[in-house]
């Protein structure tokens, strides 16, 4: 600047040096002013000069005051951006996060559109039809850096049902507190994120237990993350089912622990080895009964009229996995062994289901507890192609004769099993949108003999799903 | 001050018995005290290891007196602020409740164990004349002055001349709003602090005269030489009294609430006075004053209290958004 304002100078002395007398020369000695006593005025040169001096000192006190002011507008900028929240929009959705990270705002959504259709003597009277499996906008975050919160409504197949709200404690990693509405923990699969299942419809041990209850839970992880804990004090739900309120004084206590003892050594084949046992048990008193349903979504064991949850409640659901690279080996057991009553009859019934599922990523993808992200998201243009990939299960379900011995079901209506064979193949085109094609066939034994004269007839169905899931 | 002397040998006795680390205090301060509370820190904490065997130490933090209030409240962890006006300790009563109301009749004179006032500094020569407050609305000259809705100087400033024109316009208060209005126009940059400000005029040479608190105006003489500036002294000004207390609830939490009153009682003492005044702040201790002789110049002053009924009722009318200044400065620009 200091040469800005010196070549201004110099413009501005040289017009006053050219308005000098032309051709005169300087006078080595000058000629003395006719009156030297009086104080001499300034010529019109040096007015002219001090009024450019003056306008140069104006102009240099601008700029430097424009450059001031930039200058301290630039610091508030930096001020403000320093402690701004920062918005963001990618793959993990829509997130506003405080500066220092105390407060978090996440928006997301979890939507599945389904058609189903099908086929064979058994599966007659259901209709082929295209619904919205889940519409779940999801709003979760963090406050005050040590409380999270979650909360989803789903607004498919025509109702508006809060599925998950509740609040966490987390100061402590090995004692998280949650209180609210959320998944009890029971079951492996049911505790799965539904975008994460591998198949579009979960097994038939997760109709042995609970799918959200009201409760009050502490879990953690501990030693080293590989033993994951979690206790909790329910109102008590009927099995695969949520209300949102108790319907008696009793209360479900429900606990897991889960370990994956070779985590987190990647190198290590068995890392991805995961074991574990959920349980609860509680007193039911007058609750609805619980509603079990077909790979298809088809409700197989009606309960006879006058039959009501009385007594005690157990479950017990065993399960794990396995991962290596793209391979899958999954597994969970149950067990419900739940009170009945009818009339003055009371009797303790016991419900078991098993599966075993296994998959593979044609893709090369790794294999885990959620669903992979693709290597190379679908996009023609590129030749990326996403995440194929292909899976298998099988499972059983059955409820001891004494259902059927007691009156607690009729033997023309209702089978006393089930057993069912899936395969599917899933097209993960990033990390948003998947699209599955499954086929699931249920056999059924031991009743509902109405209809046919025999066992109730197979199920055979075909669920297309497409599914966009950000959270 | 009996509960602090029975305090002390019992931090001493646990001092010995726990070999505890040095207590840590945070002064949080405005903008032109940080050559103060350097040599005030130093003085206190050789004094607290004497009396009690125990280390002090004392981390300052400086900016504009409001913004420094807002970081309290925001939850900057002072366990004593020492600001430029009683209004912005009295913002972090109402709005963060960290002491209580009446936190001013803790401390001798309204808790300001010095004074101040607002003088002009000039660069050397003084080539624009400028002698007293009138001088500051002629055009063409350019006054370099902080934000007052951020610095506690600037609000003093703002007052000061505000008072002036009321003085000079007997009581009109109309007259004194367009004086204040002229003189902001005459302002090209409105840094957010004192120190700010200095810089601007000082360091980037930008503006005639820098209205300056008079310790501050006399630390920019020191540093620049008197070759490069003078001190104008006008004939009436405003008394600034910047007070000091203790954040109670914040001392509570750190315990440091008796070293944090020693600390504050320290500023009172004759010590304390003497460097406050040789840091040009007017001391309340003749004693201490008397040990600068001509130091500082006689004038008239006038108080907040007297002019403008008090903190609260000025900031309501002149500072907060909507205010005279945003009205006055927006039509300046």
């Amino acid at each position: 600047m200091n040469k800005l304002v010196s070549s201004i100078l110099f413009l501005a002395f040289v017009p006053g040096l050219a308005a000098q007398t032309p051709g005169s020369a300087p006078s080595a000695d000058p000629a003395p002013p006719a009156d030297a006593a009086q104080p001499l005025s300034p010529s019109p040169q040096d007015q002219r000069i001090q009024q450019l001096e003056q306008k140069v000192d104006e102009m240099d006190q601008k700029l430097r005051a424009a450059e001031r002011n930039k200058e301290l507008k630039d610091q508030a900028d930096a001020e403000t951006a320093k402690n701004a929240a920062t918005v963001t929009a990618d793959t993990s959705g829509f997130t506003i996060k405080s500066n220092d990270g105390n407060f978090l705002l996440k928006i997301g959504a979890d939507l599945q559109v389904d058609n189903r259709s099908y086929f064979g003597t058994g599966s007659g009277s259901f209709v082929d039809t295209a619904l919205l499996r889940r519409v779940r906008p999801t709003i979760s975050g963090t406050v005050y850096k040590y409380v999270d919160f979650f909360f989803r409504p789903d607004f498919g197949q025509g109702t508006t049902v809060i599925y998950d709200a509740y609040a966490e404690l987390k100061y402590f990693d090995f004692a998280k507190v949650r209180i609210g509405k959320f998944k009890p923990p029971v079951g492996l699969e049911r505790l799965q994120s539904d975008d994460d299942t591998t198949f579009v419809e979960r097994g038939l041990p997760t109709l042995l237990v609970p799918s959200r209850d009201i409760g009050y839970q502490i879990s953690g992880d501990v030693v080293k993350r590989r033993v994951a804990y979690a206790v909790g004090v329910f109102n008590g739900v009927p099995d695969n089912s949520l209300t949102d309120a108790a319907v008696s004084d009793h209360r479900d206590y429900a606990g897991r622990i889960f370990l994956t003892p070779f985590l987190p050594d990647d190198r290590n084949p068995l890392s991805g080895l995961g074991i574990g046992i959920g349980a609860s048990s509680g007193n039911v008193d007058g609750e609805a009964l619980p509603s079990y349903k077909t790979f298809g979504q088809n409700s197989f064991l009606p309960f006879a009229s006058g039959v009501t949850e009385a007594g005690h409640r157990t479950r017990l659901a065993p399960g794990g996995y396995y991962y290596l690279g793209g391979f899958g080996l999954y597994s969970e057991y149950g067990l419900t062994e739940e009170g009945l009553q009818k009339g003055t009859l009371r009797r303790d019934i016991a419900f078991r289901a098993w599966q075993v599922a296994t998959s593979f990523i044609l893709t090369g993808e790794k294999k885990g507890f959620t669903s992979p992200t693709p290597k190379r998201n679908f996009d023609l243009k590129n030749h990326g192609w996403g995440a194929v990939e292909l899976a298998v299960r099988v499972g059983n379900f059955s409820a001891e004769p004494g259902l059927f011995n007691y009156g607690f079901a009729s033997i023309t209506t209702a089978p006393r099993s089930a057993h069912e064979w899936v395969g599917g193949v899933n097209w993960y085109l990033n990390r948003l949108f998947r699209t599955s094609l499954d086929y699931g066939n249920t056999n059924f034994g031991g009743g509902a003999t109405a209809a046919a004269g025999g066992n109730r007839p197979s199920e055979k169905a075909l669920i297309l799903r497409f599914q966009i899931n950000f959270i | 001050m009996k509960h602090t002397l029975r305090t002390i040998p019992a931090l001493m006795l646990a001092s010995a018995l726990f070999g505890a680390g040095p207590i840590k205090l945070l002064n949080v301060s405005y903008d032109p005290t940080r050559e103060l509370y350097q040599e005030i820190n130093a003085a206190f904490a050789k004094q607290w290891k004497a009396k009690t065997g125990a280390d002090v130490v004392i981390s300052q933090s400086h900016g504009g007196s409001g913004k420094q209030a807002r970081s309290v409240i925001d939850g900057l962890q002072a366990d004593v602020v020492t600001l430029g006006l009683a209004y912005d300790i009295d913002s972090i009563a109402e709005h963060a409740r960290l002491l209580p109301a009446n936190w001013q009749t803790r401390l001798p004179n309204n808790s300001t164990p010095y004074t101040s006032t607002i003088v002009f500094l000039v660069r050397k020569g003084n080539p624009k004349h400028i002698k007293d407050w009138e001088d500051l609305v002629r055009p063409g000259v350019s006054v370099i002055t902080p934000n007052p809705k951020t610095s506690g100087g600037a609000r003093w400033s703002y007052l000061a001349a505000w008072g002036y024109a009321l003085k000079k316009n007997n009581g009109d208060d109309k007259k004194a709003e367009d004086f204040v209005a002229r003189l902001y126009k005459n302002v090209p940059v409105l840094d957010s602090g004192a120190r700010g400000s200095t810089t601007t005029f000082a360091q980037r040479g930008i503006g005639d005269v820098l209205l300056s608190w008079e310790n501050e105006a006399f630390l920019a003489l020191n540093e620049l030489g008197k070759d490069k500036v003078e001190v104008i002294t006008p004939a009436l000004s405003i008394l600034a009294e910047p007070p000091v207390a203790v954040v109670d609830k914040v001392a509570a939490k750190h315990g440091t609430t008796e070293v944090a009153k020693a600390y504050l009682e320290f500023l009172y003492s004759e010590e304390g006075q003497e460097i406050g005044a040789r840091n040009y702040y007017r001391a309340r201790s003749a004693q201490a004053l008397a040990k600068f002789p001509n130091r500082f110049p006689v004038l008239q002053l006038f108080t907040v209290d007297e002019l403008f009924g008090g903190w609260q009722k000025a900031q309501k009318r002149h500072f907060e958004d909507g205010g005279v200044f945003d009205r006055i400065y927006g039509v300046g620009r």
